[in-house]
């Protein structure tokens, strides 16, 4: 579809797929490997987020599901004794399944009542990570010794996950699924219709569109990549804490999708690119780095409120309006 | 009887808004529903399509009770309305407007729209030829590609009726389908009107200007305070002193 102007879905998919084989090719530094690693850990966790919030509501327990998927498969792994790659395909669902209740509960309500709910709901899971179950939840000191992904077997010898590289490529090949997946569904009738009940719920509903339905199943969608990268986080980071789904990594995501700009589904990926270099080149500011982040959203507020994604087109309509400003004057000056 | 009102009621807090309202709308009528301000007519609308709940009575459609569904599924049974103040997507283009009008009829499941199966495909593309058609029948086909936030008062009127039109319903219900028009604008969309009626549609109207609602409609309904006062053809409600003394107000009718 043509309906959106700039980036076409394609072009954009290629550019995102591309850089991610750059980077490889670019440096084997585990530590860079190790900052792109996150750096598509978080592209999906906002593309997601963003998906939500194509249909108007800002989910603040986005990141809980991702720690459902991370405790889910840390559990199916070390106590079911599973392989890792059963629980990469059913960790995400536990998420999606949670969700679903959730979100039955909390799109009852809209608007800033939603987000309050989904807020409690955050406190309340991390909560739960944190004091219930202890013996297998790991309480207050968390859950170490997380076993790294099994190697894969494959014909012929298998691949193994211990390294860098192997698992920046496994984190590659879940971030494509989940961005050729949100972004076709984004440039498709389903996201024509999120958008509608983003403008108007009402008049969508109106023309027969179930809009709690819609909601649920993009909250749930939305829920299952979360969960999805958590597995990835869990046994790559080896080491799990209820505080890693807690507000502040919650607010960082709302703030890399907010700065990038929410109404399009290139936003969040801009948003998390620019930050993530920002937060390179501040590396010794270490915890003041929210400061810095708090200041860029205000400017990028200020300055472009629907994000940075926005500004092509706000300086292109500027300069147009610059040019016919000029010309009416120059027009006037030559009229008797 | 195409649609039928028994005994509805509906209390906001002690505000009896609509009390005992029975009423019946014929198939292929267009059929005036009239009232000085306050009166209840918006009320009436938005218990007829979900957006309020009703106090008391039900409402019944081709036979069947449609009260207490929800919006989208009073749409799904053919009830289709259009808003007082024109509503729209107003960031969306026109045709995406009509595109999400004909929702019920070329909405597919996930997958399908996931991977863009050729059945997909094949409703997108019908889809686009449908509402490309309905607009050019209501002279937006120019404007199609336009933001529809952008567009004059009378295209999103315009617009407005394509979108009740694109969901097929039978019984299309417009708030105030002639505010704020020309006359000129006015006479065309009464002729596009009749010409609906003439197609098959049944037609409720909320409307202000008297003289169009005594030319247009087969049958009016007038209420008071949320009461029915009358009803009739427009010969017969022009004649009905009630109608003066609460409509037409009080000086008139000691003149």
């Amino acid at each position: 579809m043509s309906r959106r102007p700039g980036l076409s879905p394609a072009l954009g998919f290629g550019l995102l797929a591309g850089a991610g084989v750059a980077v490889p090719v670019l440096t084997r530094d585990s530590y860079y490997l190790d900052v792109a690693t996150t750096l598509l850990m978080n592209l999906v966790l906002t593309l997601s987020l963003r998906f939500e919030m194509s249909t108007g509501q800002l989910n603040m327990a986005h990141i809980s599901f991702m720690g459902v998927g991370a405790y889910a498969s840390v559990l199916l792994v070390t106590r079911a004794g599973w392989s890792f790659w059963a629980s990469l395909a059913v960790a995400p669902l536990v998420a999606a399944l949670v969700a679903v209740p959730v979100g039955r509960i909390a799109l009852r309500v809209s608007g800033p009542y939603y987000f309050l709910i989904t807020f409690a709901f955050l406190e309340v899971l991390r909560l739960f990570f944190n004091n219930f179950f202890v013996d297998y939840l790991g309480g207050p000191s968390g859950l170490a010794e997380i076993p790294r992904p099994h190697p894969l077997p494959l014909s012929g010898g298998a691949i193994g996950f211990t390294g860098k590289l192997p698992q920046y490529w496994l984190m590659y090949a879940l971030f494509l699924v989940a961005a050729a997946v949100l972004i076709r569904l984004e440039y498709s009738r389903f996201g024509l219709v999120a958008s509608a009940i983003r403008q108007r719920d009402l008049l969508a509903e109106t023309l027969g569109v179930d809009i709690i339905r819609y909601k649920l199943g993009v909250f749930v969608l939305g829920s299952f990549f979360a969960g999805l990268t958590g597995v990835f986080f869990a046994h790559s980071h080896q080491v799990l804490h209820s505080s890693d789904f807690g507000l502040e990594p919650m607010v960082l995501l709302v703030v890399f999708t907010v700065i990038g700009g929410a109404q399009s589904v290139w936003g969040p990926v801009v948003g998390t690119l620019v930050l993530a270099v920002t937060s390179e080149l501040l590396r010794e500011l270490h915890h003041y780095e929210i400061l810095v982040y708090g200041a860029v959203l205000m400017v990028v507020m200020l300055v472009c409120p629907e994000g940075l994604v926005s500004l092509p087109g706000r300086l292109a309509h500027a300069l147009t309006r610059r040019r016919d400003a000029k010309a009416r004057a120059v027009g006037a000056r030559v009229a008797p | 009887m195409l649609l039928e009102l028994r005994d509805v009621g509906k209390r906001f807090g002690g505000l009896h808004a609509v009390t005992g309202l029975s009423m019946t709308v014929a198939s292929r009528t267009i059929h005036g529903l009239i009232g000085p301000n306050g009166a209840g007519k918006s009320t009436v609308f938005n218990l007829l399509t979900g957006v309020l709940p009703l106090s008391s009575g039900e409402i019944v459609f081709k036979g069947a009770r449609v009260s207490g569904l929800r919006p989208s599924e009073i749409c799904r049974r053919g009830i289709a309305r259009t808003f007082q103040a024109t509503t729209l997507f107003r960031e969306s283009t026109v045709l995406e407007n009509v595109i999400l009008a004909f929702h019920l009829h070329a909405a597919t499941a996930f997958v399908p729209t996931l991977i863009a199966t050729a059945t997909y495909r094949e409703k997108e593309r019908s889809a686009r030829t449908r509402a490309r058609a309905l607009l050019a029948s209501l002279r937006l086909l120019d404007v199609a590609d336009q933001r529809a936030g952008n567009l004059p008062h009378r295209d999103q009127k315009a617009l407005c009726l394509a979108m009740a039109l694109a969901t097929g319903a039978e019984l299309v219900i417009l708030d105030e389908p002639l505010a704020g028009l020309t006359a000129q604008e006015s006479a065309d969309t009464m002729a596009l009107l009749r010409t609906l009626r003439a197609e098959g549609k049944t037609i409720l109207l909320v409307e202000h200007d008297m003289r169009a609602v005594m030319g247009l409609c087969d049958v009016i309904t007038v209420l008071d305070h949320g009461v029915l006062i009358a009803e009739g053809t427009p010969r017969d409600i022009q004649a009905n002193p009630a109608v003066i003394e609460a409509y037409l107000g009080a000086e008139e009718s000691r003149a």
